[in-house]
């Protein structure tokens, strides 16, 4: 029992300085770790270069030279090197005058004499079975003393979390993709504000009237910013978007972040439910199609779903409202939240497009597989069909399909603006039109800018559920 | 019982190898479809009466799909008991080109299909070639019942029909001397009349034109190139030469329409006409401005065609071109162009125009640009994973060796090799930056208001939902053809092309 107790903390050490000595060898995450661990990598280095003198290296390295400058190597060396400058300056016809020369013999000299030394000492050590001695190896020795471990556990915090989230190479991924997205969405934000910027209209202009004085125009942009530098302007907006606080829209006097949460759930809600139901009638769809290839089923459901690509979104609500509200009255023609029945229409116009490119996807991705050796194999062991469709079949083809479905999700946030605008629904999508035309620079900005912020969130799960879901990424991701 | 089985299954595969037999069952299922929408749309449901023209129609469509249906069961007959079509069956093909004066495409493709039994390209080409010039000259003689024609409509009237004798020679001409891999030498003489006739935009002209002086330059030589190989599947799948036809008639419909259609009736106001319902002189109708709607969706195909392409031309330039770059140099090349890329493909398409939109104004070039900034990153991956298959090539490797420069590596190796899936995925994408264009207009931020363009139409046409639903009825169907053309396009170019696309 006592041993296993030992083992433990022993463990725990020689994977931290080996995931050390990984991190040195990795040319980008290097200058992050020895900056989290400043004053700890410090105190290493002081150790480092006291033990590297008397390192079995530096006396092997000693006692080369001497042997090579007894034997003369380094005179050899020189006439050497002169006899083929020499020649080589008489080839091209270059007259270069003695001093010069001899310069560049002695550069040339000293570089090769170092190459030549330092190849002997590695042979030389490699022969005695002796090992340089690194900056890991002295990290190595120190953290075995568990005192050094405990007394630079608090310097060194965000050292020793990002060796543990390197050992890990699940969490390493998860981080990577984190801050890809961190990146990812500052460029948005720098984008989207640099063409609102570029901008030839005048939003004061635009608000106060023909009538505005040049006062009026000055007092409206010094209250809203807009008389400062680009620059400035960009780093407010950026930190509005961060803090949840872009200020006051230009016109209508509102909060901006506020309206934007309140309109923000709605567009989600309808989005996610439209998503929802669309995968559930797509995937039985695609997979039936593809059980039966070139059927009169197959035939009419692709060519449905390939009719459900082509219908501009705002045409078929118009459709629906003309039928259903109009000549039927069945359904009302306007959204409200408080009435389930007028969700309908939207959250089906919505989901068309969705549906119809996720039946596709499964069609062809299960076709795909439907052939591959080991269905057969599968089919040979007496499987069910229903087994060998849903384990064997489904569950391979379903990475593209996500992958599609995590594309169609943000096509299908950014283009809720047109059905919103259909059925007059006071989404995120119709706030943003109806702000572009003053234009509303930060109410726009913070539209697009959230939108991007989701669907990227989605993408990073969806990129981070791949890894729990298909082993083949899993092993990968270990190799790397 | 095992003969009886094996019989069972040889017959089953005569059906299905059968190309005329699947196109058979594929023209009735759309004929029959077609006429039952016409019989839907003959009884006025409120009134309690019968529309007598579209009844009319109705009852033709109705001729000719039970000649179909019987048609399909004499080849079903045919095949079982012979194994192949009889002469006195392909006959019968002669009477669905009766089916021309309704208008049916599918019938007539077949017709055109089942008489003759060897079909090289050429002829399938030739026959869609005079079939979109006649549809062209169909649809530009409804003019004759507007009230006053352009100055240019009886010339120009009279340029289409003597180019569509000359394409009816050809094809006849084409019919009788093209064979699969000959094509008698005297057709280079037919070869430029042909081509100089794809001035009106009928590429189908063009088309059939360079495939006969390709087939006669190689006469004798078995061997395939990669554009004929194309045309050969892509001629063989129906639906996609269905596709590939309506763009073809909306193009050259687009081209004739400058000198047949008036292009005044489409935009001046006409205040004794208001939201008139749809009759002869007026097929769709009028809107409340008293513009013939029919008019005005006919000059919005140009705005769309010219939107849907150029949208789609400059990413595929733009996205290529960063893509192949970022594909051949890898490494901190690669990380750059792809990173940044990264920042424009998290902004949803449509988001991103209505910002630039928002920044810079509505209208078409604008609109453009806003498309298609959307769109580089998508290119730009394409083409970085088919460069980065392409580079691994012997062939590039040889070129290396021989000296060339980088630059004429990518764009005289690689970039060619790794058009296909390029070709593919523009063609697919024309029809969402058509739809994008009409949405964007229909929200008030695309094409100017006083511009006849679809979504423009439709955003008049649904403040008449109630009363004059025609209005934004019509206009969405046109939209809703031209974006499944070019769906149907895309599928059928990807089937023969066969890119692996992800």
């Amino acid at each position: 029992m006592g041993g296993t107790e030992a083992a433990r903390p022993n463990r725990l050490i020689s994977s931290i300085s080996s995931t050390y000595s990984k991190i040195l060898l990795n040319p980008s995450y290097r200058y992050l770790l020895l900056l989290l661990g400043a004053p700890v990598n410090l105190v290493v280095f002081l150790f480092y270069l006291v033990q590297r003198k008397k390192d079995d290296y530096a006396a092997a390295e000693n006692r080369i030279r001497s042997e090579m400058l007894a034997a003369g190597y380094l005179e050899a060396l020189r006439t050497e090197i002169m006899e083929q400058q020499k020649r080589k300056h008489g080839f091209f016809k270059q007259k270069v005058n003695e001093g010069q020369l001899r310069q560049e013999v002695d550069k040339i000299v000293q570089a090769r004499f170092q190459e030549v030394l330092k190849e002997r000492t590695g042979k030389e050590l490699k022969l005695n079975q002796q090992k340089r001695l690194t900056m890991a190896d002295t990290f190595g020795s120190l953290i075995e003393n568990p005192l050094f471990f405990i007394i630079s556990l608090i310097p060194g915090l965000l050292m020793y979390i990002l060796i543990f989230l390197y050992s890990n190479p699940y969490l390493k991924y998860i981080l990577e993709r984190l801050v890809m997205t961190v990146f990812v969405i500052f460029g948005v934000a720098v984008l989207v504000f640099t063409i609102l910027h570029l901008s030839p209209f005048n939003p004061a202009a635009n608000i106060l009237g023909e009538t505005a004085t040049p006062e009026q125009i000055a007092a409206f942009n010094k209250m809203h910013g807009l008389d400062q530098g680009y620059l400035t302007q960009l780093w407010n907006n950026i930190k509005g978007i961060a803090y949840f606080d872009l200020g006051k829209s230009f016109s209508g006097n509102e909060e901006i972040t506020s309206s934007i949460a309140r309109k923000f759930p709605i567009t989600l809600t309808l989005t996610v439910i439209s998503l929802i139901i669309a995968i559930a009638i797509a995937l039985p769809i695609g997979i039936i199609s593809a059980t039966r290839p070139n059927s009169f089923f197959d035939y009419t459901f692709m060519f449905v779903a390939l009719l459900g690509l082509s219908i501009p979104n705002f045409w078929q609500g118009l459709i629906f409202i003309l039928n259903f509200s109009i000549k039927l009255q069945w359904l009302p023609a306007t959204f409200n939240p408080e009435n389930w029945l007028s969700m309908i229409m939207p959250v089906i116009v919505l989901g068309t497009g969705l549906t119809a490119s996720v039946a596709r996807m499964t069609r062809s991705s299960t076709l795909e597989v439907i052939n591959e050796d080991y269905m057969i194999t599968a089919r040979a062991k007496g499987l069910g069909k229903r087994t060998i469709l849903m384990k064997h079949a489904v569950r391979n083809a379903i990475i593209p399909i996500i992958t599609v479905i995590g594309l169609q999700f943000g096509g299908m946030l950014g283009g809720s603006a047109v059905t919103e605008k259909v059925f007059n629904i006071s989404g995120i999508g119709s706030y943003i039109v109806d702000k572009q035309f003053i234009p509303d620079i930060p109410a726009i900005m913070g539209g697009v800018v959230y939108t991007a912020i989701t669907i990227s969130l989605v993408n990073v799960i969806i990129d981070i559920l791949y890894a729990f879901f298909d082993p083949r990424i899993r092993s990968k991701m270990k190799q790397y | 019982m095992i003969k009886k089985l094996l019989s069972k299954q040889e017959t089953k595969h005569q059906l299905k190898s059968s190309h005329e037999y699947s196109q058979a069952s594929f023209t009735w299922v759309i004929s029959l479809t077609l006429t039952v929408i016409l019989l839907l749309n003959s009884f006025d449901f409120t009134g309690g009466t019968i529309k007598p023209w579209v009844f009319t129609a109705f009852a033709v469509y109705a001729l000719f799909t039970i000649i179909q249906i019987i048609i399909t069961l004499l080849i079903r007959r045919d095949l079982r008991s012979q194994g192949e079509i009889r002469r006195s069956t392909r006959i019968l093909g002669y009477i669905q080109l009766l089916s021309i004066v309704t208008g049916n495409l599918f019938t007539v493709t077949f017709g055109f299909n089942l008489i003759k039994k060897q079909k090289p390209p050429e002829y399938t080409i030739a026959v869609y070639m005079l079939l979109t010039q006649l549809f062209v000259i169909a649809v530009s003689a409804l003019n004759l019942f507007k009230p006053y024609v352009s100055n240019t409509f009886l010339p120009a009237m009279a340029t289409l029909l003597i180019m569509a004798i000359i394409q009816l020679v050809a094809l006849i001409l084409v019919a009788r001397y093209v064979k699969t891999n000959y094509a008698h030498p005297r057709m280079i003489w037919l070869a430029f009349p042909i081509i100089l006739t794809a001035v009106t935009g009928n590429i189908f002209a063009l088309v059939l034109g360079i495939n006969l002086l390709a087939k006669i330059r190689k006469n004798g030589n078995p061997a395939m190139t990669r554009w004929g190989d194309v045309w050969v599947k892509l001629t063989a799948n129906q639906t996609a030469m269905s596709g590939l036809f309506f763009v073809v008639f909306l193009f050259c419909l687009s081209v004739s329409s400058l000198f047949t259609f008036d292009y005044s009736i489409a935009i001046d106001n006409n205040y004794s006409a208001i939201l008139q319902p749809p009759s002869l002189a007026y097929p769709f109708g009028t809107d409340n401005f008293g513009r013939d709607l029919f008019s005005r969706i006919v000059f919005g195909a140009r705005i769309s065609l010219i939107v849907g392409f150029a949208s789609t031309a400059i990413p595929v330039i733009i996205g290529g071109v960063l893509g192949a770059i970022s594909g051949y140099y890898g490494r901190h090349t690669d990380n750059i162009i792809m990173r940044l890329l990264d920042v424009l493909y998290a902004i949803p398409g449509i988001l991103l125009a209505i910002a630039i939109i928002a920044a810079f104004g509505a209208n078409t070039v604008n609109l453009i640009l806003a498309l298609s900034v959307g769109a580089i990153p998508t290119y730009a991956r394409t083409m970085r994973a088919n460069v980065l298959l392409v580079s691994t090539f012997e062939y590039v490797d040889a070129a290396r060796a021989f000296g060339s420069s980088n630059f004429s590596i990518i764009f005289k190796h690689i970039v060619p090799n790794s058009l296909a899936p390029m070709i593919v995925k523009s063609t697919l994408t024309i029809g969402a930056a058509v739809i994008s264009t009409s949405s964007l207009s229909y929200l008030g931020l695309g094409v100017e208001p006083h511009i006849p363009e679809w979504g423009n139409i439709l955003k008049i046409g649904s403040t008449y939902l109630e009363t004059h639903s025609y209005l934004a009825i019509y206009p969405g169907l046109a939209i809703i053809a031209l974006v499944l053309s070019f769906n149907f396009l895309g599928d059928g170019l990807r089937d023969a092309l066969d890119p692996k696309l992800d």
